[in-house]
């Protein structure tokens, strides 16, 4: 026998749920009329909010937010851990192209390039009271040089350093296996987002670093250097709050930064995140679009960006390339990679793909001024008046493909012995600006006469295809690596690399074979950084990359970071270069220091 | 009867298992693994990642994914059985069962609370369009609030958050717990949990109270014919008394292993409201387990969701009897 | 004339929707006739154009264009001539894996309803096992590595997952037909199982069939737009829940592009709306009864 049926009428349902509605809207609507802050109201207090930075978090909601150790591979530190509590030893300043000295002071090398002597700023401590010295780098190369490859960076680490020597308790000296002009470039400087880190031996030691997570509360765990230390962990928000105790104010080396709290919090899909800070909810946001950072502007007029006119968006390090599988017919014919080139239109695909918002693209390298200074040797060696890259045009490109012998069949496509010319572009599903020049590069090479797709894959199946070499062409950025030297990019595509298609390929997973090209980078190599020696080499290297053309370079990628100036001032920008103005590299330490509160 | 339960529990196991081995099989099937995901991530931070393949070999090895795939599976299954879920892949070393714990409250508690109150309103609103006894404005009105189940759930969410978030501002729009609350047993953390709830949950109830309204309405009117309403009525009981006491209740139960049945559906669902309006919950985990390939996030969570649905399905279909008595399961009695 | 309107008041509901399915479908493959559908393509247009209505746009758009009459989203596509391409696509791959789905669950389901036994078991298992497993969590795993995704392949997919629920149904069907006295009359009479399921049963189960048809060709269009608007659609061929996926990411709300969501999911819920009549319509000719209780 059911009992309870016949209590449930109508009514109670309907006065249920109106009573639950006006419960709910009730300190939702007295909140809405105070004060016009979130989409949706908040429990705000005021107060704290004048001291508090609110950073958006840039790679996604963070599934494991218990666990603090930055060696594992499923470990994040872009919501705050190595912007506000891991401090580098050193920190490359792209805008000045100084390396700036953070925990370290100095890291020379001897003539042979083989040696690397790091000292030490005297005076660091730990956030719980424990000096940070020379045993704690010690401590941390072997137990990398243990654990690899598992441990980030360890595998890198563990092809150059030999064994390292304690020189006294501000003094490590690295002797390394081969010379490396640039090794404390490379793993040290935060050359791109961040870089290795010091971990404190006397809580580490006897742990297995590959499971231990690096998370108490009650002992104040992740301890390590930085001016703030974690205050309070939720999936969708983390809380820093400022360290009274800091090594760096107690010595005198820089005052304390002013803002008491920081919190990183993550806020959804692009719409959300920005509708948030046009409601004062966020100081900082990860790249937008330029729509999105339009309508911004229009709800809050205090938000900046990088620069006021066009492109208003700062150029990251990682130029979007097209890049084609030198094992693919007739992709493998530099002829027919210079007919693609013919074909597309970069300033279509800024315009469209970017709504202006940056540069296109006739080297691999980004636009930073030491490589900016190289490709202007190229530029006056006569280079690009041979090698055409930034010409758009189509006529050329029917030519050349007409001389290998295709022809127009009946659907409109060139064809060959029966097979149509076709061209599949593949592109990571998570990154919408890729896909988006993708699109217009397919219509372009449609209108061409190629059959040109292109499709999304998941990370992982991208990943893997890449390093496999199963794939046409990809839509990406694989040629990141040099920031103020040529080597690092240049070296990606060195033979070197090569494996067969179906193993896995570290670099170079299009397989492009050129011994002379790739001599000339091995020699580059070795030469110290700066060294005057390089150019010669380099525009000989480029004279035959840009002959091969073995990536198809498209745009320069932009990062449009809004800043609210509504709380806080002394954000980066073109006119306040003193940093570059990523707020999820852990160059942030820079921009943490130079932050004024506003009082409002 | 014992037979008949024997075989029913048979059944659950088998079905069980066989939805197991089916999400072990799919997803491995898929090129790519999960530290490659995680090196695919790191590219579109730090520019490069070096060793890359030694980094995802290494880790491969120590996961076991180089082991032949029947090693692998006895290994799953001998996990569950021994009520482990494992390391996840690309959280390590964060366990599986940590992460649902963080998030399973949050789906059960905002879609299993939704799917039960679409239930309860729309088989509400079925009976009522199928009773003579409802007044002409209700039955005028109440098909018109149907029609918003052709609205797909995630686009009525777009337009929810269009009006009521970026519009009205009354709700938010992301995020199931206000900034700034420690969550806990608190007023204010309750109050915050249900005003982030509201309109992901209205989406849902909105969207999906037409089909339990039709269903319901079907019943009722299947049962209206019998010969036992016919006898209620002359016996001159009150017509509420047959509403509920003989209409309803012999019209719900099909509903109820249809509910039963869908609470597997709530995962698909899930997925796609998690993810428009930011909701910390196990669908939005599942999805993120697929992209980056996480094989043991996905098991794990499947196989909870799966064991769940199974043991409902089954616990109302051995229920029957007691509820309804005409329902026996002796063999041979059908002809 | 009596007769058409009675016609018309019984079955009101399914002439409606079928009036306005129709009228989708027909827009659809009648439109490229009136429109160039290659503006549907990246490009085409000016970027952002709002409808041709708005007076005012604002200092964020660019003056309407009447060669782009609903507008244009931020990449170049005519809103009108995507809603042309788009729609009888989304159409399309409904009907297909609803096809498919109903062809493999009618068959199933037949089988395990009339032959029972251990047959019928295994049926029933193997749907259980597969309504369990979330259908969205696999199409995502296997969409994510099928090689080329155009309208069949995501067709197929969906089908796999469309099967169980029309086999559950119909199986129940043909169990509660199998002692009506037509069938014990068919048997007596020598007829074979395969005549009696498909010469006796299934005639009579055909409005039935035909409701469980439309329905899942809805749920079929639903589960393809989910899966687009996380975006894992087809790229070149235009479908409605990949405008929908490309709008949420180009903050098109936030930006004031409501036209850029708003009529593909006008459209989306035209074909709903639609299609659930066409059941709602279906349904009420197999069971006469659910016309509605006769007024007292």
């Amino acid at each position: 026998m059911l009992l309870g049926r016949r209590r449930f009428s109508l009514t109670v349902p309907s006065i249920g749920s109106l009573i639950l509605l006006l419960l709910i809207c009730a300190p939702g609507c007295k909140r809405s009329r105070q004060d016009r802050s979130g989409p949706g109201a908040r429990t705000e207090r005021d107060l704290a909010r004048k001291n508090t930075v609110i950073f958006d978090i840039d790679g996604g909601r963070v599934m494991n937010p218990d666990v603090w150790n930055p060696f594992v591979p499923g470990s994040r530190s872009d919501h705050g851990f190595h912007q506000a509590i891991i401090e580098p030893l050193f920190l490359l300043n792209y805008e000045s192209g100084e390396i700036l000295p953070w925990l370290g002071e100095s890291f020379l090398h001897d003539d042979s390039l083989t040696t690397w002597t790091l000292r030490l700023r005297p005076g660091i401590e730990w956030s719980d009271g424990e000096p940070f010295d020379a045993d704690d780098v010690i401590f941390t190369a072997n137990m990398l040089l243990e654990h690899s490859p598992h441990l980030l960076y360890s595998a890198s680490l563990a092809t150059w350093i030999d064994h390292v020597e304690k020189v006294d308790d501000l003094n490590v000296r690295f002797h390394l296996k081969r010379p490396n002009p640039r090794f404390q470039l490379d793993y040290w400087s935060v050359k791109i987002w961040g870089g290795a880190n010091i971990v404190p031996q006397h809580i580490w030691e006897g742990k297995d670093p590959i499971t231990f997570k690096n998370y108490d509360p009650a002992l104040g765990w992740p301890i390590f250097t930085g001016p703030y230390t974690l205050e309070r962990v939720s999936p969708t928000e983390f809380v820093y709050v400022r360290n009274r105790d800091w090594w760096g104010a107690k010595s005198g080396w820089k005052p304390l930064p002013r803002p008491e709290r920081l919190v990183w919090t993550w806020y959804g899909p692009e719409e959300t995140r920005a509708a948030s800070m046009a409601n004062g909810q966020l100081d900082s946001l990860m790249d937008i679009s330029y729509g999105a950072f339009q309508a911004l502007q229009m709800r809050n007029k205090n938000i900046i960006a990088w620069s006021k006119e066009p492109p208003y968006a700062w150029l990251d390090p990682c130029p979007r390339t097209l890049e084609l599988n030198h094992t693919v017919e007739p992709w493998n014919d530099p002829e027919m990679r210079w007919a693609l080139n013919y074909a597309l239109n970069r300033d279509e695909i800024v315009r469209i793909a970017y709504e202006n918002t940056t540069l296109p693209n006739h080297h691999f390298f980004p636009a930073y001024p030491p490589l900016k200074r190289l490709v202007h040797l190229v530029e006056e060696k006569g280079l690009y008046e041979r090698f055409p890259v930034m010409e758009h045009n189509p006529e050329k490109a029917k030519r050349i493909i007409e001389s290998k012998g295709y022809q127009r069949n009946n659907a409109g496509y060139y064809a060959k012995d029966g097979k149509e010319l076709v061209l599949l572009i593949t592109t990571h599903e998570a990154f919408i600006e890729k896909q988006r020049i993708a699109q217009v590069l397919v219509e372009q090479f449609q209108h061409l006469g190629i059959n040109a797709t292109t499709r999304n894959e998941a990370g992982a199946t991208w990943q893997d295809n890449y390093q496999f070499g199963r794939f046409e062409a990809r839509m990406g950025w694989q040629a990141t690596g040099s920031i103020n030297e040529p080597w690092n990019s240049m070296d990606s595509m060195n033979r070197r690399w090569i494996v067969p298609v179906g193993e896995r390929a570290q670099f170079n997973g299009w397989r492009w074979d050129h011994q002379a090209y790739s001599d000339l980078v091995d020699q580059i190599g070795v030469l110290p950084l700066g060294d005057p020696r390089i150019d010669e080499l380099f525009l000989r290297a480029m004279e035959i990359w840009l002959r091969d053309l073995p990536v198809i370079p498209i745009t320069q990628a932009k990062k449009l970071i809004p800043f609210d100036t509504t709380h806080w001032e002394g954000w980066p920008s073109k006119e306040n270069n003193y940093i570059h103005s990523p707020t999820w590299w852990q160059s942030t330490h820079l921009i943490l220091h130079n932050l004024e509160p506003t009082g409002r | 009867m014992k037979v008949y339960l024997l075989q029913r529990v048979g059944m659950f196991f088998l079905t069980v298992w066989l939805g197991m081995t089916l999400i072990f099989i799919i997803p491995r099937l898929a090129p790519g693994d999960p530290v490659a995901a995680m090196v695919s991530r790191m590219t579109a931070q730090a520019g490069q990642v070096e060793n890359s393949a030694e980094i995802i070999e290494a880790w491969r090895a120590r996961f076991g994914l180089d082991d032949p795939l029947p090693i692998q599976y006895l290994r799953y299954m001998k996990n569950v059985f021994s009520f482990r879920l494992g390391y996840s892949l690309a959280y390590f070393p964060t366990t599986v069962e940590e992460m649902v714990r963080d998030t399973l409250p949050w789906t059960v508690g905002l879609l299993a609370l939704a799917t039960v109150l679409s239930f309860l309103l729309g088989n509400t609103v079925g009976a009522l369009l199928a009773w003579r006894g409802t007044p002409g404005l209700a039955r005028a009105l109440l098909p018109i609030s149907l029609t918003f189940t052709s609205i797909p759930p995630f686009m009525l969410g777009i337009l929810l958050i269009y009006v009521f978030s970026f519009g009205l501002e009354w709700f938010p729009a992301a995020g199931n717990v206000a900034r700034g609350i420690h969550p806990g047993i608190s007023f204010s953390f309750l109050v915050s949990v249900l005003h982030h709830g509201i309109l992901p949950a209205t989406a849902i109830i909105i969207t999906t109270m037409g089909f339990w309204a039709l269903g319901m309405r079907g019943m009722m009117i299947t049962t209206d014919g019998e010969d036992y309403m016919i006898l209620a009525e002359a016996k001159g009981l009150r017509p509420r008394r047959i509403f509920f006491h003989y209409g309803v209740r012999n019209a719900i139960l099909p509903q109820v292993t249809a509910l039963a049945l869908s609470f597997g559906g709530i995962a698909g669902g899930a997925v796609i409201i998690e993810y428009i309006f930011t909701y910390p919950g196990m669908g939005y985990l599942l999805y993120q387990g697929i992209v980056n390939n996480d094989f043991v996030l996905i098991q794990g969570i499947v196989t909870i969701m799966i064991v769940g649905v199974s043991l409902a399905v089954l616990i109302v279909d051995l229920l029957y009897p007691l509820i309804d008595p005409r329902i026996t399961y002796r063999k041979g009695s059908y002809g | 004339m009596d007769r058409l309107r009675s016609l018309l008041e019984n079955h009101w509901k399914l002439g409606l929707g079928l009036a306005i399915v129709l009228t989708v479908a027909g827009t659809g493959l009648m439109g490229h006739l009136v429109w160039d559908v290659t503006r549907a393509r990246v490009g085409s247009t000016e970027l952002n154009l709002p409808p041709i209505w708005v007076r005012n746009p604002g200092p964020m758009f660019p003056k309407p264009d009447p060669t782009s009459p609903l507008g244009s989203d931020s990449s170049g596509r005519d809103m009108l001539a995507l809603l042309i391409a788009a729609t009888p696509n989304s159409l399309r791959v409904g009907v297909v894996a609803a096809g498919v789905g109903m062809a493999a669950g009618i068959f199933l389901g037949f089988t395990a309803g009339f032959l029972g036994g251990w047959v019928d078991n295994t049926i029933r298992v193997v749907a259980d096992a597969v309504i369990t497993v979330p259908a969205l969590a696999v199409l995502i795993v296997i969409s994510s590595y099928v090689r080329q995704i155009d309208l069949n392949n995501m067709a197929i997919l969906l089908a796999c997952f469309a099967w169980p629920a029309p086999t559950r149904t119909i199986r129940a069907q043909v169990l509660s037909m199998r002692h009506r006295p037509f069938v014990q009359m068919a048997r007596l009479s020598g007829a074979s199982s395969f005549e009696i399921m498909f010469l006796e049963i299934l005639p009579n189960l055909l409005p039935y069939l035909a409701a469980s048809f439309t329905g899942t060709v809805s749920a079929s269009i639903l589960a393809a737009t989910g899966l687009e608007a996380l975006g894992l659609g087809p790229t070149r061929i235009p479908t409605l829940g990949m405008t929908i996926f490309y709008a949420i990411k180009a903050s098109a709300i936030l930006r004031g592009m409501w036209w850029w969501w708003g009529f593909p999911i006008f459209m989306l819920v035209l074909i709903f709306s639609g299609l659930f009549l066409v059941t709602i319509g279906l349904d009420e000719i197999a069971n006469p009864r659910l016309r509605g209780a006769p007024r007292r």
